[in-house]
């Protein structure tokens, strides 16, 4: 790559070219953290003084929570010499909500909660380490290719249908959501793969795993993933090839098969039926989001106070539902101001990638963001109606492991969008 | 830069449509989040379909008639007031869809965009609705219906404040009678407001209408002579009378209410004029009272012959009115041709005070049959009370009015009508009184309208 440099053409000889530096201003990350945690600390004691006695071993919980926080920024400015943390600030910020939603339903939740929140961490940690040697990443795309299909197939074969998706996976006393850790193998291997070789062949082979994924989620049911597959698959080829045809071609084909699938699977076409329809079948298919409407709107901007909601006793309150659950109890205001850390999220992640040197770290950097935000749309837009309906979790917020662990993943790739130049050892693609 | 970082952008795309979204949400929330928070099913408000927690209703002399104690909904202290508000005010189970309870319920949650249901939360207040209604005479004016069906409406006729409903058959809300839906003959329409949604066929008290429509047209009315000896063919076929007049004039024909001379009258004017001021009195419309729907009734001639025409200018034919608007009807003649639109909410007080005078706002004053029209029909209902009925059935009261005795199908007994309206100047009000199957208006409508009238003397 060229790498622009000043030179003395057009000027007169003894003339020196001034060389513009883009001074940037350190990010003042404890100044940021500093309302987090206020506003963690606040939450947290609202819960742990809910019933007027302190609960202790919650204390400890969100204790722990808000040391580990502080831990991982302190630490990471020693070894990295960075203060660039806006991405894992926010996520931090998001992350203590749910522990919060989770420390009100009951302790063991709570912990368990935690247990997912540091287990992102490391996660996150994990892959930024993989990631900061393109090579090495570069060598684990077929195994992740196959460990993705073999997840997916895994799940086909073993799964229990949960509510309508064949989903979940129960390990012990743990029960997974395998295409949560499938989503982000699939931002890399979409990256990795596109980036190696322009050949058909090449392509073909990412297009063959793509619809493998896809069609495999579909047949488990789990209608909102696959569109999240497909749509971060759209946003992908067009990071690599920016052909505008090639993607409406592709469209064209899945629109037609949607438009088949909508026909002939009955379950599909209620979801559509319902959509923007809900207050009909108000008791039956559309009972989730009217629900959502009823308690958001009872909630005013400022809520009606942690655990005086009532959406809360309704099923998938703290996963699918829980956006509603927030504007109900914390209020629409806190609920805005949630949508738009995410889009600040998105936003950040773009500019920083617009800084990389390296097509790979864009490709995962973008396709990451736009999955995330994608997500948060699907959830937040479809609870409320303004969408269809689709089973997805909110990012950060909705309680459980699997989601948390893959909220993190994707944060690991936003945050690689900067890695440009000297810091990674760097090719050129 | 390479052309990957360069379509980066294509991010900032997806990040436009969340942020619509995000303003749409915002939007949609402003916009209908009051309705969706007063939906049965928020638990908020309801606890197994009932309304929990609500605000207070009273009514214009701040006698409570429904308010939420210990999470429950509790009524007025004596039976008759609650049986005799009980459309009005609505059941909290929706039965009722035009009370306060059904018709109301956004703004009885206290909702606010700022607060949401906080403060009914919080206080178990929402907003107090204050009606214009006066309990004491909905009392006296159910009482007075006795052991009919029917229904009585009461209001001013210069604010348009309603002072009176009342609508039999009623029930007890604190005690529920478990065979209201199969006992049809004891609670047939239970749920109905019949002032506000019930239609009947009007009988003489149409005669007013016709009148109306003479004086507009002919210049000469006061002058004009029938004769009626019983009965006449008119159109071809046979129109009979209550009585055998002789020879009267155009104020005699009205005062014994006399169907030959009204038949004829109708056929002389024809269907178009006679459409005209029909709806110039408010048939063939429905109104909204407060945002609640009345009936809007039928009086349509065009397929009718000359007989079917004689037969509708004195209330019978297909004509079906409803009797808010023969209130109105007689509101606007009273008010010198100018009608006043009725209302019942007089003001929603939010849980933090905020005072919204609703029925002053609705209340619109319109034009509708001009002045001198009104004026002389105005004499015409005097005379009535004064040469026919007696004005010592109503006394002390000024009254002018119509009756009516609405013949029915099958040999049903007729329905009884009065409807009517004093001249006092400290007592500018209307009344309607529909007594169903109670036979003569004169002898059973006129009693109960005095009653209530007298209960609202000041």
């Amino acid at each position: 790559m060229a790498i622009p440099f000043p030179t003395n053409k057009g000027k007169r000889p003894g003339e020196t070219m001034r060389v513009k530096t883009k001074k940037t201003r350190p990010f003042k990350w404890k100044l940021a953290m500093l309302p987090v945690t206020a506003f963690q600390m606040l939450s947290f004691s609202s819960v742990v003084f809910e019933t007027g006695q302190p609960d202790i071993r919650l204390m400890y919980i969100f204790a722990g929570y808000i040391a580990m926080e502080w831990l991982y920024l302190i630490i990471s400015r020693l070894v990295t010499k960075r203060t660039s943390f806006e991405l894992e600030i926010i996520a931090f910020f998001l992350t203590g909500i749910s522990l919060v939603i989770a420390g009100g339903i009951n302790e063991e939740l709570a912990y368990k909660q935690l247990a997912a929140a540091a287990a992102g961490l490391l996660v996150f940690i994990l892959t930024i380490l993989i990631l900061r040697d393109p090579e090495f990443a570069m060598s684990l795309r077929i195994p992740a290719a196959f460990a993705c299909v073999g997840i997916l197939a895994a799940n086909l074969l073993m799964a229990k249908t949960v509510n309508g998706a064949l989903n979940w996976i129960e390990l012990g006393p743990f029960s997974v959501q395998p295409s949560e850790f499938v989503k982000a193998a699939f931002v890399f291997i979409g990256a990795v793969t596109l980036d190696k070789l322009q050949s058909t062949q090449s392509l073909t082979k990412y297009v063959v795993f793509s619809v493998c994924c896809v069609g495999a989620l579909f047949l488990m049911r789990d209608f909102g993933t696959a569109l999240i597959f497909f749509f971060t698959f759209i946003v992908i080829a067009f990071m690599r090839s920016g052909d505008i045809r090639t993607i409406i071609l592709v469209c064209a084909g899945a629109l037609l098969g949607a438009m088949l699938i909508v026909y002939f699977r009955p379950y599909v076409a209620t979801r559509f039926a319902t959509y923007r329809h809900v207050w009909d079948f108000i008791d039956d298919s559309g009972f989730q989001q009217t629900r959502v409407l009823i308690y958001s709107a009872s909630g005013g901007l400022f809520g009606l106070g942690l655990g005086k909601g009532k959406l809360r006793e309704v099923f998938a309150a703290s996963t699918d539902l829980v956006f509603g659950m927030l504007c109900e109890e914390w209020g629409l205001l806190l609920g805005v101001f949630i949508l738009l850390a995410f889009l600040l999220l998105a936003v950040f992640a773009v500019k920083t990638a617009r800084v990389s040197g390296s097509a790979f770290y864009a490709i995962a950097c973008v396709a990451a963001a736009a999955m995330m935000l994608f997500q948060t749309a699907l959830n937040v837009f479809g609870v409320t109606d303004l969408l269809p309906l689709t089973g997805v979790t909110l990012p950060f917020i909705s309680r459980g492991g699997s989601s948390m662990i893959c909220s993190w993943a994707l944060l690991a790739f936003m945050k690689c969008g900067r890695f440009a130049g000297g810091e990674a050892k760097n090719r050129a693609y | 830069m390479n052309n990957t970082s360069k379509r980066a952008y294509s991010l900032y795309v997806l990040a436009a449509a969340f942020a619509a979204g995000i303003v749409i949400l915002i939007a949609q929330m402003a916009v209908n989040g009051g309705e969706w928070a007063a939906n049965r099913a928020n638990k908020h408000i309801y606890s197994r379909g009932q309304i929990a927690a609500a605000g207070v209703i009273v009514d214009s002399k701040g006698v409570v008639l429904a308010e939420t104690a210990k999470g429950k909904r509790v009524y007025n202290k004596d039976k008759t007031v609650r049986m005799a508000t009980l459309h009005t005010v609505g059941d909290t189970a929706g039965s009722i869809s035009t009370g306060i309870h059904a018709a109301y319920r956004k703004e009885l949650s206290g909702y606010s965009l700022w607060n949401g249901i906080y403060r009914l939360k919080e206080y178990g207040r929402g907003s107090d609705i204050h009606l214009t209604i006066d309990a004491k005479a909905c009392a006296a004016a159910y009482k007075a219906l006795g052991n009919y069906m029917g229904t009585v409406g009461v209001y001013n006729y210069t604010t348009g404040r309603i002072l009176c409903v009342a609508s039999k058959p009623a029930y007890d809300i604190n005690n529920k009678p478990d065979d209201i839906l199969t006992n049809t003959e004891k609670y047939e329409g239970v749920y109905l407001n019949r002032l506000l949604s019930g239609v009947y066929t009007p009988g003489s008290v149409f005669k007013t209408v016709t009148a109306l429509c003479a004086i507009d047209n002919i210049p000469d009315i006061n002058t004009r002579s029938f004769t009626c000896a019983g009965k006449a063919t008119i159109g071809g076929g046979k129109v009979v009378c209550n009585g055998v007049h002789g020879k009267v004039n155009f104020e005699k024909a009205l005062n014994k209410s006399c169907n030959i001379a009204f038949g004829q009258l109708a056929v002389e004017l024809g269907k178009e004029k006679l459409m005209v001021t029909a709806e110039s009195l408010g048939f063939n419309q429905s109104m909204k009272i407060d945002d609640i729907r009345t009936a809007g009734g039928i009086f349509d001639l065009a397929a009718a012959n000359d007989l079917d025409l004689a037969w509708a200018g004195i209330g019978q034919y297909s004509t079906l009115v409803n009797p808010l608007q023969i209130l109105t009807m007689m509101g606007t003649i009273a008010n010198g041709g100018r009608r006043v639109s009725p209302y019942m909410v007089e003001k929603i007080v939010s849980p933090s005070g905020i005072v919204t005078n609703r029925g002053s706002i609705n209340a619109k004053s319109l034009i509708e049959i001009n002045t001198e029209s009104a004026e002389r029909l105005k004499a015409l209902l005097r005379s009535d009370v004064v040469n026919s009925y007696g004005d010592s059935r109503f006394r002390n009261l000024q009254m002018c009015g119509k009756t009516g005795t609405a013949e029915l199908k099958d040999g049903q007994t007729p329905h009884a009508w009065f409807a009517g309206f004093s001249l006092r100047a400290d007592m500018p009000l209307a009344v309607v009184v529909v007594v169903e199957n109670g036979g003569s208006g004169n002898k059973v409508a006129i009693p109960v309208a005095n009653k209530v009238m007298q209960a609202l003397v000041p």
